[in-house]
C-alpha cells in the first residue's frame, strides 16, 4: 500500500482535530488507491495547513487564502492531477473568499477540505469568517460584531451542482466518508469540517 | 533626406477613429512606407477627444511626429486644441467650423448613415498622399467584406480631394519587404507564443488589456490556454498553481493589478516557479491616467515582492525588442524559475509599427528543470515557507541561510543572460543620452532628425534588473551625461545610483501621460 506519510512528526497541539483530518486522508488515499504521482495537494496557510510537511505528495504550501486559485492553476495546467486543496476557515472563508466562489462557479473538478474550528489559530486566537456573532476573541474583546459565513449555503447559491458536504471532526469515519465522496466527485466539491481548536477555542464551546 | 509625413484624425469615441487608421496604416504597409503610429483616447466609450496619428516614411522612422502634414477633424470642434501641431503648411479639415470645410455629415446623410465620416476621411487622405487607390479599396473590402456604402463613402471622400485639393509632396517607392503590422502587446504576445507559452492569465487593464485579447483571440490556433479569473490577485496565483505543474505560463497587467500581484512574486522566488509578468505602465499613482504613458513603475518592479530574492526585469525599447524580450522572458523565467518583469508602457504596448514578418520563425525554448507531478519525477512539495531542498519547512540559523544563498547566487549566473546594453550615434561624442524602455523610438527620431547628432551617443539600457555594474564604465566615459524618462524622479538615475557609481549632468524628464515627441526633445537637448 502507497505510504503518504512523510515521516516529519506532526507539530500539532496534543488533541488537535487536524489529527483526524490527518489520518482521514491518509486512508481515504490509500482506500481509493490514488496514484500518488497524479495527486497533488495544494496547502493554505494555517494549522491544517502545516501538513504539507506531514504527507508525502506532491504539494505546495502557498500563501494565505491562495491556496484555491494555486490549485485551479494547476488543474487547468494538467487536468490528468487529483487536485485537493486543505485550508481553514480564515484562509480560504476570509482571505480567500472570493476564490473559493470564482472556482465553485467554474466548477472545476477540484476538492477543497476546510478544516473550520471558526477561529485564526496559528495567530493565537482572533476571529474568523466563521466565529458565532458575539464571541469573544484576541481581535475582538467586545465580541464579533458580523454574522457568520454559512459556507454550504454560499456554495449552493452560485452552484447547485457542486458538492458540499459539512461533518464534524468528532465523527472521524463519518469525515474520511465524506473524503472519499469529495474526491470521487466530478466538479467542484467543499468538505466543510467542523472543528475546535484545543488551545484558543475553548470560550467557542 | 526623405520626408516624414505625419497624418492625424480626431473626433469623438465611437466614430472608428482608430479603425479608419489602421487601415490607413495598411494602406501605407501595403505601399512600401515605413510607419509608427500612436493613439490617444480618454477613459470612456463613447464621446470625448480621441487622435490617431501615423508618421511614415520610405525610410526607417522611429517614433510619430508631434507636428502635422494632415489633420481631419471627424466632428465639430476637435481641431483647436491641436493648433500647437499645426505648422503654416499643415492642411487641416473639419466639417464646417472654419477651417477647410469638408461636408462629412452632408455626405454621411447622402450615403445613408452617420458612421461613414472615417471611411471618407480615409479616401480623402489617400488621395492627398497620392495612395494607389485600389489598393486602398482592397483592403477596405477585406476589412469591411460587402459593405459597399464604406467603399462608395473612400471614393466620395477621394473625389471630394480631387475636386477641391492639391496632393501633396510624398517620397515614392520605398521598401517591398512584406511586413506585418502590430503594436507592443501583440508583439509581446508573439513572443511569449514563439517561446512555448502554454498558458497567459490576466485581468482586463489598460494599457495591456491588448495583450489579453491577442491571446484569447489566437489561443486555438496557438495551443495555449486563456483565462481570465475574478482578480488578479487570483491571476497570479493560477499562473504560479501553472507553473508548479509544469505549465510555461504568464500574466499580464498594469501598475494597479500588478501591485496585487506581488506577493506571488515573493511565491515565485521562494518556491521556485517561473512566471513571466508583463508589467505595461500608465500613469499612477491610484487610478491615475489609464489610458496614457508613462515610466512610474520602474523602481516598483525592481522591488516588486516581500523579502531578498532574485527576479529578472526587462525592458524593451521598440517593437522588434518587445517579442525578442516575449521569448527570453519566457525562457529566462523556466531556466532560473524564478518571475520575470516584462517591463512595457502604453506608448509601446498600444502604438503599432510595420516590421519583417517573423511569424514563420522558429524560436530557442529553454525548458525548466524542474520536477513536476505526473511525470515520475521524484516527489517535491514546493514551499511558500523556507524549506530544504526537498521542499520540508526549516527555520535553523545556518540552513535557512544556506538556502537563502542558494537563491541569492543565481543573479550572477542571469547576469550572464540579460540582453546588453544598445549603445547608438557618435561613441567618440561629448554627449550620452542615457534611458530605457519606449524613449528609445524618440531618442534615435531626434538624434535621425538633429544636424548636430554628431554630438551624441545613446545608451539604451534594456536589462533593468539584474542591472550590469559595469554600465558604469560607458557612462563615466562621456563628459555630459543627460538622463532621458518618462517619468518624474529619474528612476533609472536612482537605480544606477544604487548599484553604481554615476552623475548625470542635465535630466530630461517628462511626465504629463505623454510620450516624447521628437520636436521637443530635439529642444530640450539643445537646450
Amino acid at each position: 500500500m502507497t505510504n503518504w506519510r512523510s515521516g516529519v512528526i506532526p507539530t500539532w497541539c496534543p488533541g488537535c482535530e487536524d489529527f483526524i483530518i490527518y489520518a482521514g486522508l491518509q486512508n481515504t488515499l490509500a482506500k481509493l488507491n490514488m496514484d500518488q504521482d497524479k495527486t497533488v495537494i495544494v496547502y493554505d496557510i494555517g494549522c491544517i495547513g502545516n501538513m504539507a510537511d506531514f504527507v508525502k505528495a506532491w504539494g505546495i504550501h502557498s500563501l494565505h487564502g491562495r491556496s484555491v486559485p494555486t490549485g485551479v492553476g494547476i488543474k487547468l495546467a494538467n487536468p490528468e492531477l487529483n487536485v485537493i486543496v486543505i485550508g481553514g476557515d480564515g484562509g480560504v472563508y476570509g482571505e480567500g473568499l472570493s476564490h473559493l466562489i470564482a472556482a465553485a462557479r467554474l466548477n472545476i473538478d477540484i476538492t477543497v477540505i476546510v478544516a473550520n474550528n471558526q477561529l485564526y489559530s496559528l495567530t493565537t486566537g482572533q476571529s474568523s469568517p466563521t466565529t458565532p456573532k458575539g464571541s469573544k476573541t484576541k481581535s475582538t474583546p467586545k465580541g464579533v460584531e458580523s454574522v457568520p459565513v454559512v459556507p454550504l449555503e454560499l456554495i449552493k447559491a452560485v452552484n447547485p451542482e457542486a458538492l458540499a458536504q459539512h461533518v464534524s471532526c468528532l465523527e472521524p469515519l463519518k469525515v474520511a466518508e465524506a473524503m472519499e465522496k469529495a474526491i470521487k466527485h466530478q466538479g467542484f466539491d467543499l468538505l466543510d469540517l467542523d472543528q475546535l481548536c484545543v488551545s484558543f477555542g475553548k470560550q467557542l464551546r | 533626406m526623405e520626408k516624414v509625413i505625419t497624418v492625424k484624425i480626431a473626433g469623438p469615441a465611437g466614430t472608428g477613429i482608430k479603425s479608419a487608421g489602421l487601415l490607413l496604416a495598411q494602406v501605407l504597409n501595403e505601399s512600401g512606407y515605413y510607419l509608427k503610429d500612436y493613439s490617444e483616447y480618454p477613459s470612456l466609450v463613447r464621446g470625448g477627444h480621441n487622435t490617431y496619428q501615423v508618421s511614415f516614411s520610405v525610410n526607417e522612422v522611429y517614433c510619430v511626429h508631434k507636428m502635422v502634414d494632415i489633420f481631419v477633424s471627424l466632428a465639430k470642434n476637435h481641431w483647436q486644441e491641436h493648433e500647437k501641431e499645426f505648422t503654416k503648411n499643415t492642411l487641416v479639415f473639419a466639417d464646417s467650423d472654419g477651417k477647410t470645410d469638408i461636408p462629412l455629415r452632408e455626405m454621411c446623410g447622402q450615403l445613408g448613415g452617420s458612421i461613414y465620416t472615417n471611411t471618407i476621411t480615409l479616401g480623402l487622405i489617400s488621395y492627398l498622399l497620392d495612395l494607389n487607390k485600389e489598393l486602398a479599396k482592397s483592403i477596405l473590402k477585406k476589412h469591411f467584406g460587402d459593405d459597399s456604402i464604406n467603399i462608395n463613402a473612400f471614393e466620395a471622400g477621394y473625389l471630394w480631394g480631387e475636386n477641391n485639393c492639391q496632393k501633396i509632396a510624398t517620397d515614392k517607392g520605398g521598401n517591398k519587404e512584406k511586413k506585418i503590422i502590430l503594436d507592443g502587446n501583440e508583439a509581446v504576445g508573439w513572443g511569449l507564443y514563439k517561446a512555448d507559452l502554454d498558458m497567459f492569465v490576466a485581468y482586463p487593464m489598460t494599457p495591456a488589456t491588448g495583450l489579453l485579447h491577442f491571446l484569447a483571440k489566437n489561443q486555438d490556433e496557438f495551443k495555449l490556454k486563456v483565462i481570465h479569473p475574478e482578480d488578479e490577485i487570483a491571476v497570479a496565483s493560477i499562473a504560479s498553481g501553472a507553473s508548479m505543474a509544469g505549465a510555461r505560463a504568464a500574466v499580464g497587467t498594469s501598475g494597479g493589478g500588478f501591485a496585487l500581484m506581488t506577493e506571488t512574486i515573493s511565491l515565485d522566488a521562494m518556491a521556485g516557479l517561473g512566471v513571466v509578468y508583463y508589467l505595461s505602465q500608465r500613469p499612477g499613482p491610484a487610478t491615475g491616467m489609464p489610458t496614457w504613458t508613462a515610466q512610474g513603475d520602474l523602481l516598483f518592479a525592481v522591488h516588486s515582492g516581500h523579502g531578498e530574492f532574485p527576479k529578472i526585469v526587462l525592458a524593451p525599447g521598440d517593437w522588434n525588442e518587445a517579442y525578442e524580450f516575449g521569448k527570453l522572458s519566457l525562457n529566462l523565467a523556466n531556466k532560473f524559475d524564478i518571475p520575470v518583469i516584462l517591463l512595457s508602457d502604453k506608448n509601446l504596448s498600444e502604438s503599432s509599427t510595420n516590421i519583417k514578418d517573423f511569424t514563420s520563425d522558429k524560436a530557442e525554448i529553454v525548458a525548466s528543470n524542474k520536477v513536476i507531478p505526473g511525470k515520475r519525477d521524484k516527489i517535491k512539495l514546493y514551499n511558500s515557507y523556507e524549506h530544504d531542498e526537498e521542499g520540508f519547512s526549516i527555520e535553523g540559523a545556518e540552513e535557512s541561510k544556506k538556502m537563502a544563498d542558494l537563491r541569492l547566487k543565481k543573479s550572477k549566473e542571469i547576469l550572464k543572460e540579460m540582453p546588453k546594453v544598445n549603445l547608438f550615434g557618435n561613441d567618440k561624442a561629448k554627449k550620452l543620452i542615457v534611458s530605457w524602455g519606449s524613449t528609445k523610438g524618440a531618442i534615435l527620431e531626434t538624434l535621425r532628425e538633429m544636424k548636430n547628432r554628431e554630438d551624441f551617443a545613446f545608451l539604451q539600457i534594456r536589462g533593468m534588473w539584474p542591472i550590469d555594474p559595469k554600465v558604469s564604465q560607458i557612462i563615466n566615459a562621456f563628459s555630459e551625461k543627460i538622463l532621458v524618462e518618462n517619468n518624474a524622479t529619474g528612476q533609472l538615475e536612482a537605480l544606477l545610483k544604487s548599484q553604481m557609481t554615476v552623475e548625470f549632468t542635465k535630466r530630461i524628464l517628462k511626465y504629463d501621460g505623454r510620450p516624447f515627441f521628437p520636436e521637443e526633445l530635439k529642444e530640450a537637448l539643445n537646450d
